[in-house]
């Protein structure tokens, strides 16, 4: 909750992100055998899906991030170690040597960053590159796609393993920044997400 | 910084009103000078407000001023800009003034002082100036962000394509290499102070609409430092295709061309939206504006009873400049009807429909022109022009049966047509009706017992109804049995069927039954005997540019009327045929050039319809519609190639499957040599040499033949085939050379010479045993030979022994020496050895050995030896000659005559000269040498014919022979 309080620009957009299963407020670590309810019933292959949902987004991530940047003009193509760096100094961290309980509150976690992270992306991509439709529509294809991840790994926390809420915490507001830091913050987060996502799909 | 700036603003009215109530009471000010300066900051824009008050001024009091304001940048020494500023100055209120830098105000501290004097006549002593003020210093506090080492300037501004603007960056750190680029282009720039730098750019260009991007890095590192994007706008242009018209003289709706320059901008860091540019309307008769919400179009409420003269201006608008364009019109004039509505098909049927529709009124008066239209396949087949109030129709007709069309309306306002309205309109099918007659026709080919008969029909050009025909029904009539007719039933799509019949008359009937019904029949009689292929003589026809015109003369004088079929040659009668019905009164006909396809060859047949439907062939023709040059070339062979000419020849050269009727033909000689000898058929060449052209008009002439030609010289030939259009295709010349004269003449002498000796040698052949028994027998007879008239002619008293004269067999038998048996077989191989005089051996009777009583007596005659048929063995033993003198004469003669034959002789080849000729003996008993016998008893048998044998000349002659070998040899 202290997260979603430190932003509160985001609300608007956690409400939608959050909409499904679960949705509504950042989630904590509840103790395990805890009561944990979900608004709809939690299909049967859920890992299942959570793989695939995370290998579909692992071989979508690089052409999401090329078509970013190439939005941006010069002189991001030509310097994208420095302007496009996967510097997100506070990315949620993830162990792929945890548990698997761990791994999923880890993994519910990066997904609640990337998603608002992806939602300020799409917000600022629509008024600085209006006419970049096919960068809108694979930025909304990527934020559907996290959706429901994140609904299926909170499925997945509550059945098996009862937890309920997980505290999460979400990137910078860029909606305050010049135009140039919009479009530098926006390359950085996805070329993280582009590192991270590699990651997350070996993981599980 | 919102908040702050209104505060700050407060604050000075607050100070300047309280300064102002200094002046009170006062008629005339005393001295006026600005004071309480304050300024106020906004980065957005790239400038500073200024505030003051003026200082002397009495209550209520209103002066012109003139204040001059210097400002000065980083230092106030730096001055960079000077000006005045006049206005109208109140008691109370402050005085509102603002400067926009080109350099952001977040890279320098700028310093500002004003000073003024009063600017009106009514106080002219106070014109001098006031003493400036203090120095008021104008910077941006905390340029830097907390946390920040390094800043561009301005952040997300908007400039105008062309313009020149100033972007800084603030570095908190002095030493550091910077390096800064636009998009990615090194831009140098100035250093204002160790921790400024600033960068004029020359003409910003427009790339996107997007904006620029620069950033910094410092050199060393590569670091990126900090970026910004600048918005650039196009320039502004004015609009264009601006019009204005109205549906209703209600609403005038105005309309132009997009000119959006840039996407709405959000500054910073006010986060203010920028929009590209505003629209607005202004009306100069009734001077009123309205702000347009639409970038392209905008809209105008027309007063009740206004006028109808407008002059609108159109005005744009962007925060760099103006645009305005202007257009003045009569509304009424610029009427564009709204689609009319109501739209109504009525009393439909299979040829015409009714139109209705209703306009919307705009005046009472007011008419409108509409038009209506009938499409099918988006072709327009009729159209009509009405002139209507509120409500119009149209009745649309000559329409075709089951057909689908597009009725269509649309109008414009009639008291002065400026637009059309949308169409309006509606799409139907008109009721369907039987189709037409279907035009029939026939071939007729002959066979054994009967006719093929191959019907074709098509429907009338303008029944169209066609495309909707169930089937075809063929009916077959015998007129001359009585039988029932046979039905044949075809589909749609087939346009002829093939009919056997009898040699009996028939009548074949076709109809086209549709969804409407059943056309009537169409007719046609096959009469016994009528085959098409009548002995007519077939005559050429030339087509024209209008068509190939055909005529004929009426066979009979009640003919019920004439047909005139035609086919493409190549094809036949059965793949394309065409036809064309004409009246009983047609004696000609054009045939329209539509049919027909340039250098086909048609044939046409014409025939003669009786009033029983009979069709009787009156002409044949054919021809082409255009005649076309030859496709090919005749392939030329060369015959009797001599020295002085040759023949060519195209024989197998086809006449009639040209593109045309074939006139004849061109015949090209040139030779490389020399020129065309005869001058009416030269063609010079660019060259300057030239051939001869021959023109042969024949065009059954396939030959001809080169004359007067040089021997043994090359020529090139040519031959080309030509028809009404020209001649067939250019090609290559052949290269011929003619014969050598001598080897001609060679060819002459010796070919008769060497046939003549082929035919003596065969004929001597032939006539080998003639010629041996006349000329070289091998038993000569005296009697026969030559040498008869040779004694004849030298001695007449000289006569011919006659073996019968002589009694050559009386022989002596005398014992035989046994001494004379040593050699008894001495024989055979060893030749028979001749004396070497030639001479006959005369006749001789003689012992050879006196003291043996056993000597054997021979007569024998050398020429004639003929032994004699006693056991008794001969033996021609040389004996002296004691010849009787009545043969001396016979022996002489003899001799001269062998020498003759001698001297004959000695004309063959030198291989067998110095032979000798033996003659031959003849026996009674025969028997070959090789079978000699050994028993001295069968000795009596050695008597033989002798063969004979070749000789040389110069070996003795042997006394005896050999064959003899059992008769006693001669010591």
């Amino acid at each position: 909750m202290v997260a979603f309080c430190r932003l509160p620009g985001f609300l608007s957009l956690l409400l939608v992100l959050h909409w499904k299963p679960g949705a509504g407020n950042p989630l904590l670590i509840t103790p395990d055998k805890a009561t944990c309810i979900t608004r709809h019933p939690c299909p049967s292959n859920l890992m299942t899906q959570i793989r695939s949902q995370l290998m579909q987004l692992n071989s979508s991530a690089n052409t999401l991030f090329i078509l970013y940047y190439k939005a941006q003009g010069e002189p991001f193509p030509r310097r994208l170690d420095k302007l496009c760096g996967p510097n997100v100094t506070d990315f949620p961290p993830f162990h792929a040597d945890g548990t698997e309980k761990d791994k999923l509150v880890e993994l519910y976690r990066i997904v609640a960053y990337l998603g608002a992270s992806l939602g300020n992306i799409t917000r600022d991509q629509k008024a600085l590159n209006p006419k970049a439709q096919d960068l809108h529509s694979k930025l909304n294809a990527t934020a559907d796609t996290l959706r429901g991840l994140l609904s299926n790994v909170l499925c997945h926390l509550c059945n098996k393993y009862h937890v309920g809420h997980v505290d999460v915490s979400y990137g910078p507001d860029t909606s305050g920044k010049e135009a140039f830091q919009k479009k530098k913050l926006g390359c950085q987060m996805l070329g993280k997400y582009k590192q991270v996502i590699v990651e997350l799909a070996q993981a599980f | 910084m919102a908040a702050s700036a209104l505060c700050q603003s407060v604050f000075l009215l607050v100070s300047l009103l309280l300064g102002t109530c200094q002046l009170k009471g006062l008629s005339e000010p005393l001295s006026v000078s600005p004071g309480s300066l304050k300024f106020a900051i906004d980065s957005t824009y790239q400038s500073f407000s200024l505030l003051w008050s003026v200082h002397g001024l009495l209550d209520h009091q209103e002066i012109q001023m003139n204040f001059q304001i210097q400002i000065s940048r980083i230092n106030k020494s730096n001055a960079i800009w000077k000006g005045d500023y006049i206005t109208t100055v109140k008691s109370n209120a402050p005085v509102h003034w603002s400067w926009e830098s080109e350099l952001p105000l977040e890279c320098a501290t700028h310093f500002v002082r004003i000073r003024s004097h009063v600017d009106d006549a009514r106080f002219p002593q106070l014109r001098s100036w006031s003493k400036w003020t203090a120095w008021k210093e104008i910077r941006v506090l905390n340029p830097l962000s907390p946390g920040k080492n390094f800043s561009l300037f301005p952040k997300d501004n908007l400039v105008e394509a062309g313009s020149n603007m100033t972007v800084c960056y603030v570095s908190r750190s002095n030493g550091s290499e910077i390096d800064c680029f636009l998009e990615n282009e090194r831009i140098h720039g100035e250093a204002l102070t160790p921790h400024v730098t600033a960068f004029i750019l020359i003409n910003v260009p427009f790339l996107r609409p997007t904006g620029m991007n620069m950033h910094c890095r410092e050199n060393s590192t590569n670091e990126l430092k900090d970026g910004l994007v600048i918005y650039v706008s196009k320039m502004l242009e004015d609009p264009k295709n601006f019009s204005c018209e109205t549906q209703d003289l209600k609403t005038v709706n105005c309309t132009w061309d997009p000119v959006a320059v840039t996407a709405p901008v959000k500054l910073h860091p006010s986060n203010k939206v920028q929009p590209p540019e505003s629209y607005a309307l202004h009306e100069s008769f009734s001077q009123e504006t309205k702000v347009c919400e639409h970038n392209t179009w905008c809209t105008w409420q027309v007063a009740e009873d206004s006028q109808d003269g407008y002059n609108f201006t159109l005005q744009i608008q962007n925060i760099f400049r103006k645009r305005s364009v202007n257009l003045a019109f009569n509304l009424t004039h610029r009427v564009h009807p709204r689609p009319p509505f109501n739209f109504f098909l009525e009393n439909m049927n299979s040829t015409s429909a009714l139109v209705s529709w209703k306009v919307q009124p705009l005046r009472k008066s007011s008419t409108f022109l509409c038009q209506v239209e009938c499409l099918h396949d988006e072709h327009v087949m009729e159209q009509v022009n009405i002139s209507v109030g509120m409500h119009g129709e149209c009745l649309l007709s000559g329409l075709e049966p089951d057909t689908q069309y597009l009725a269509r309306v649309r109008c414009a306002y009639g008291n002065h047509l400026w637009k059309w309205s949308d169409w309006v309109g509606q799409r139907f099918t008109t009721l369907d009706v039987a189709p037409s007659a279907p035009d029939v026709w026939r071939t007729v080919d002959s066979v054994p017992g009967g006719y093929n008969v191959t019907l074709h029909w098509k429907l009338p050009p303008k029944d169209r109804a066609w495309r909707k025909v169930l089937f075809y029904n063929i009916t077959v009539e015998n007129l001359d049995e009585a039988s029932t007719p046979n039905l044949l039933s075809v589909p749609p799509t087939l346009r002829d069927a093939a009919v056997t019949l009898g040699s009996s008359t028939h009548r074949i009937s076709v109809t086209a039954t549709s969804r409407g019904g059943t056309s009537p029949a169409s007719a046609v009689v096959i009469a016994g005997g009528s085959a098409d292929d009548e002995e007519v003589e077939e005559k050429r026809v030339m087509g024209t540019a209008d068509g190939v015109f055909l005529s004929w003369k009426p066979r009979s004088g009640d003919a019920e009327g004439y047909v005139v079929e035609w086919y493409e040659q190549a094809l036949g009668p059965l793949h394309g045929l065409q036809w064309k019905k004409l009246g009983p009164k047609s004696t000609h006909t054009v045939i329209s050039p539509d049919a027909f396809r340039p250098g086909i060859r048609y044939n046409f047949r014409i025939y003669e319809l009786s009033t029983k439907l009979m069709a009787s062939l009156l002409e044949k023709k054919t021809g082409y519609y255009q005649e076309l040059v030859p496709l090919v070339n005749p392939q030329v062979t060369v015959d009797q190639l001599n020295a002085h000419s040759f023949t060519l020849s195209w024989k197998d050269y086809s006449t009639e499957s040209q593109h045309g009727f074939i006139r004849g033909y061109y015949v090209y000689l040139k030779s490389k040599m020399q020129h065309c000898a005869q001058v009416d058929k030269r063609v010079t060449l660019p060259d300057n040499s030239s051939y001869c052209k021959y023109e042969i008009n024949d065009p059954e002439q396939k030959t001809f033949m080169a004359e007067h030609l040089q021997p043994k010289s090359t020529y090139e030939f040519f031959v080309t085939a030509f028809t009404s259009a020209g001649k067939g295709p250019n090609g290559t010349f052949t290269e011929i050379t003619t014969a050598d004269e001598y080897d001609q003449m060679l060819l002459r002498v010796l070919l008769p010479m060497g046939f003549c000796v082929t035919l003596i040698m065969v004929i001597f052949y032939m006539k080998i045993q003639w010629m041996k028994r006349h000329c070289y027998p091998d038993i000569p007879d005296p009697y026969k030979s030559s040498i008869l008239s040779l004694i004849k002619s030298k001695s007449s008293n000289l006569t011919i022994l006659s073996p019968q004269d002589c009694t050559p067999d009386a022989i002596e038998v005398v014992d035989r020496l046994e001494g004379s048996k040593t050699q008894p077989t001495q024989k055979s191989d060893t030749k028979m050895e001749l004396p070497l005089s030639a001479s006959p051996q005369p006749f001789a009777f003689a012992d050879q050995n006196p003291s043996d009583g056993r000597a054997c007596i021979c007569f024998e005659n050398l020429t004639y030896n003929q032994q004699v048929p006693d056991p008794c063995s001969c033996d021609h033993s040389p004996v002296p000659p004691t010849t009787p003198p009545h043969h001396l004469g016979l022996f002489s003669s003899l001799e001269n005559i062998w020498k003759d034959y001698m001297t004959s002789l000695d004309e063959v080849p030198a291989g067998e000269t110095g032979v000798n000729y033996v003659s031959q003996l003849t026996s009674p008993v025969s028997g070959g040498k090789d079978s000699l016998p050994t028993d001295p008893l069968v000795a009596a048998q050695c008597s033989e014919y002798k063969i004979q044998m070749v000789v040389p000349l110069g070996a003795p002659l042997s006394p005896h022979t050999e064959d003899c070998s059992l008769c006693p040899s001669a010591p």
